[in-house]
């Protein structure tokens, strides 16, 4: 990639930006403020503990794995719970109860586009500014076709947990809490906020049997030629447990959704 | 105290709009230095309105009615001219000018959604720090008006949109204030709730002697409820008088109706006599089809309205 | 005919709205047992994060783990008056959006105070008693002696350290009378919070300026934690944080306010 390429893609970047909402620009700001106290922290942390590798990961290591999986929170961020409590509470849900699988699909695909904006405008430049900077720990090859597969399935899995979730706002109006619920029980069991290696065997092992990893842990397994993705059967082994969580997520979304609507309309709420 | 409850002369509002550069170099310009163009949205507007009257005020959408309820209210700051609503400047004493008003919001309901009416009604009954035995006064006088016991224990939230309006209006004249504002109060109403909401407010204004200022697009309350209409278009008050002097500036106007050939449904016309001779449209209409029934009638309100806003200047 | 609405108008306002909130809260069941399980979960989950990070290092910067739920019990206290009483920043957002946000301007109280009333967040509640329960447990640990000094001082530097995440959040949320998408300034400052219970010392030069003065996390638990862990060389910063606390909370105030003033109401 030439210097000038990558100058007209910050140019493009900044422009849609700029040009689309002054906020896109606050929100590049305090994410990068974010990722300083991230810095600080962990530098601080792995200057107490006097080695350099802890758990297989080096101060590096972790650093890129927390990065990135800030920079896949951003884009894979939805708000679906949200936007089904506002619905439930103007009334706009009962055109959308009619036809309940055609809101599922409708807003994923809504997702989706906004999700392959937000991948070229957020997450790529910051993927690119960190392997500059880390200079070539981030392996480049076959890892990131692999990658991309993962992160298309992690939307998948992480879209199935919030369509659940909002379907829960037909029964509460507490829509912070269980938003809040599920963004923390996401954040730390998928790896976001400290990356799975550290946790405890035994936590470790319950936490591989819940989806949350598909989201963020997986993919940056993935991405970094780690946790047995660089052979065949341990990539089938990640991929399967994704694609099984797609499929259980789905199945159980809509069932779910199904009953819920029955017993709402039956109780006329 | 002056009779004059709402006193308006040369206000005028502008609101400042970005003006987006092209461009990468034009993006950034707009982060630093920012190019506004002006929009008037209140052009020169003079308006005295005295206690106890009901006045339509009248527009096209986006004509600046908002605007200016915006600005009696306190909400927004005029550019230049001079206010009093009460006496007070409203945008300078926002708080004391809040304790003489009330304000309907068409749809926008302004109570606790969770809470039953009549809890709603207790906490402003605290917030304007209106007395016991004035609050129960009005409250009784509420009944005499209007049935309101089967919303007195409801939720907002489970009130039918109708019930919600009503609602939103008792709480409005709750602290007796001298000036109510009603922005479309029955807009997406059925006619029987209409005409109750009708009457409730004419009952509030006589009981109360309270000033209403209504903003509405529907001809039928201006009808019910309204001497005096203000009309405002792109700004400027085109219109400040009775709704009969009105109606004779216009009083060579006939709606005529026919049904042709088999059509259940009546046809309209309207025709100005001065320009035209209301037979020589039946003929017209007799050339090409069979006439089967005529009426002729005045102009209504609505017409009326129609023609200025399409630019018919009095 | 004006009336006088003083602090004691506004308590009792408040505490009226209170109670009729709580009674209607009440009604809805499920919605009150989803609320619990939700606040025991989030504060379950920050502290499975703490535990997790202290079971690999043993220190962080020569903290040990009882001082380290010193600042963290610290910084739940601190961070509970945000929760229980501004939760409606939340909502202010899609208030301007909508022009729903004119409702609040109607009424002859204080807008700020009028619109913050309407929420009141029980789970907040869940989340003093946990802060409370990790700070005895430090605090015994550690063996901070008990007075009328100490719990005293503990009482007024809980009280102010609230103020700086409320004022974090007033400026957040108040960034939407002015840009369009200001959603997530308000996510990422609210995540802010999470770095409240780490010690400032972490940071360098540059970085504790900021986040002792722009973004102050650093007054939410770390400088008034230092009155109790090191009473020996307590920094001036520390002893200024109430007033400090004070005019941050003032300023974000006057900066919401400011939002209202320019917001020019189109919306409807």
């Amino acid at each position: 990639m030439t210097i000038r390429k990558y100058i007209a893609l910050v140019r493009a970047g900044i422009m849609e930006s700029l040009h689309f909402r002054l906020g896109t620009a606050v929100t590049l700001f305090a994410n990068l403020i974010y990722l300083v106290l991230v810095y600080f922290l962990w530098k601080a942390v792995y200057a107490s503990s006097g080695t350099d590798v802890v758990n297989g990961m080096t101060f590096t290591d972790t650093m890129i794995y927390l990065i990135l999986a800030t920079a896949l929170f951003n884009f894979l961020e939805m708000f679906v719970v949200w936007d089904m409590s506002r619905s439930i509470q103007s009334g706009a849900i009962i055109l959308d109860l009619l036809k309940p699988m055609k809101y599922r699909s409708y807003t994923f695909w809504k997702y989706s586009g906004s999700h392959v904006s937000q991948f070229i405008l957020a997450f790529v430049p910051t993927f690119i500014v960190v392997m500059i900077v880390t200079k070539g720990a981030i392996p480049i090859g076959l890892n990131l076709v692999k990658f991309m597969v993962s992160v298309v399935l992690a939307q998948i899995v992480n879209f199935g947990i919030e369509m659940l979730v909002a379907t829960l706002c037909l029964y509460t109006e507490s829509t912070w809490g269980i938003n809040i619920v599920k963004e923390t029980i996401v954040l730390v069991l998928s790896g976001a906020s400290i990356p799975l290696a550290f946790f405890p065997e035994s936590i470790r092992n319950i936490i591989s049997w819940m989806p949350f990893r598909a989201i963020y842990d997986i993919p940056l397994q993935v991405l970094l030629n780690k946790g047995g993705s660089d052979t065949l059967a341990g990539l089938a082994k990640l991929w399967g447990m994704q694609l099984g969580w797609c499929v259980i997520l789905t199945v159980a979304g809509v069932i779910f959704w199904k009953i819920s609507v029955r017993k709402i309309t039956v109780n006329g709420g | 105290m002056a009779q004059e409850a709402i006193v308006m002369e040369n206000l005028c509002k502008d609101f400042k709009v970005l003006n987006r550069r092209e461009g990468l170099k034009g993006s950034i310009q707009d982060l630093f230095s920012r190019d506004y163009k002006t929009v008037s949205a209140v052009k020169d507007v003079s308006v005295t309105i005295n206690k106890g009257e009901i006045v339509g005020y009248l527009g096209p959408n986006g004509a600046g009615k908002s605007t200016t309820i915006k600005m009696m209210t306190g909400v927004l700051e005029p550019t230049s001219g001079k206010i009093l609503v009460n006496g007070l400047v409203p945008y300078k004493d926002r708080t004391r000018n809040c304790e003489n008003i009330g304000v309907v919001f068409g749809q926008r309901s302004q109570l606790w959604w969770a809470l039953p009416l009549v809890e709603s009604f207790k906490l402003l009954r605290d917030l304007y720090m209106v007395p016991q035995k004035e609050y129960d006064e009005m409250i009784e006088l509420y009944r005499s008006l209007v049935d309101i016991e089967p919303i007195l224990h409801k939720t907002v939230r489970q009130m039918s949109l109708g019930q919600r309006t009503l609602s939103d209006i008792l709480a409005a004249f709750l602290h007796n204030p001298g000036i109510v504002f009603l922005d479309e109060p029955t807009i997406g109403l059925d006619v029987s709730m209409k005409s109750k909401i009708r009457d409730l407010i004419l009952g509030l204004n006589k009981e109360k002697n309270t000033t209403v200022i209504l903003t509405t697009h529907d001809m039928g309350d201006v009808d019910a409820l309204c001497k005096r209409i203000v009309i405002i278009d792109k700004g400027s008050k085109i219109y400040d008088n009775d709704i009969e002097h009105l109606k004779t500036y216009f009083g060579s106007y006939r709606t005529l109706r026919v049904r042709l050939d088999n059509n259940d449904t009546w046809e309209e016309t309207l025709i100005d006599e001065k320009t035209t001779d209301v037979m020589t449209v039946i003929t017209e209409y007799q050339k090409s089809h069979k006439v089967k029934d005529i009426q002729l009638q005045e102009i209504s309100t609505e017409e009326v309205i129609k023609k200025l806003y399409e630019g018919g200047s009095v | 005919m004006s009336k006088k609405r003083g602090l004691k108008f506004y308590l009792s306002i408040y505490r009226k709205i209170l109670i009729q909130d709580l009674k209607s809260k009440m009604s809805y069941r499920a919605d009150f047992v989803i609320s619990t399980i939700g606040m025991i979960m989030t504060n379950l989950a920050g502290f499975i994060t703490f535990i997790v990070l202290f079971h690999n290092f043993p220190t962080i910067n020569g903290w040990d783990l009882n001082h380290m739920l010193f600042l963290y019990g610290f910084s739940l206290l601190a961070l509970t008056p945000v929760q229980c009483f501004f939760d409606n920043n939340w909502n202010l957002r899609t208030h301007v959006y909508s022009g729903d946000f004119i409702k609040y301007c109607f009424r002859p109280v204080n807008i700020f105070f009028y619109f913050m009333s309407e929420v009141f967040d029980v789970k907040g509640l869940g989340q003093l008693a946990f802060g409370l329960g990790t700070l005895i447990y430090a605090w015994a640990k550690i063996g901070i002696p008990v007075t009328f000094l100490t719990v005293g001082q503990a009482l007024v530097f809980t009280f102010t350290a609230s103020l700086f995440m409320i004022a974090i959040m007033n400026v957040a949320a108040a960034t939407c009378f002015w840009i369009q998408g200001s959603g997530y300034v308000m996510v990422i400052m609210f995540r802010f919070k999470d770095f409240a219970r780490y010690p400032a010392s972490i940071f360098n030069s540059v970085f504790k300026a900021i986040f002792t003065f722009i973004i102050p996390i650093a007054f939410v638990a770390y400088y008034p934690s230092l009155v109790f862990l090191q009473p020996d060389n307590v920094p001036v910063l520390t002893w200024l944080s109430p007033l400090i606390g004070l005019v941050f909370f003032f300023l974000s105030y006057a900066f919401w306010m400011l939002g209202v003033r320019k917001y020019d109401f189109t919306g409807s």
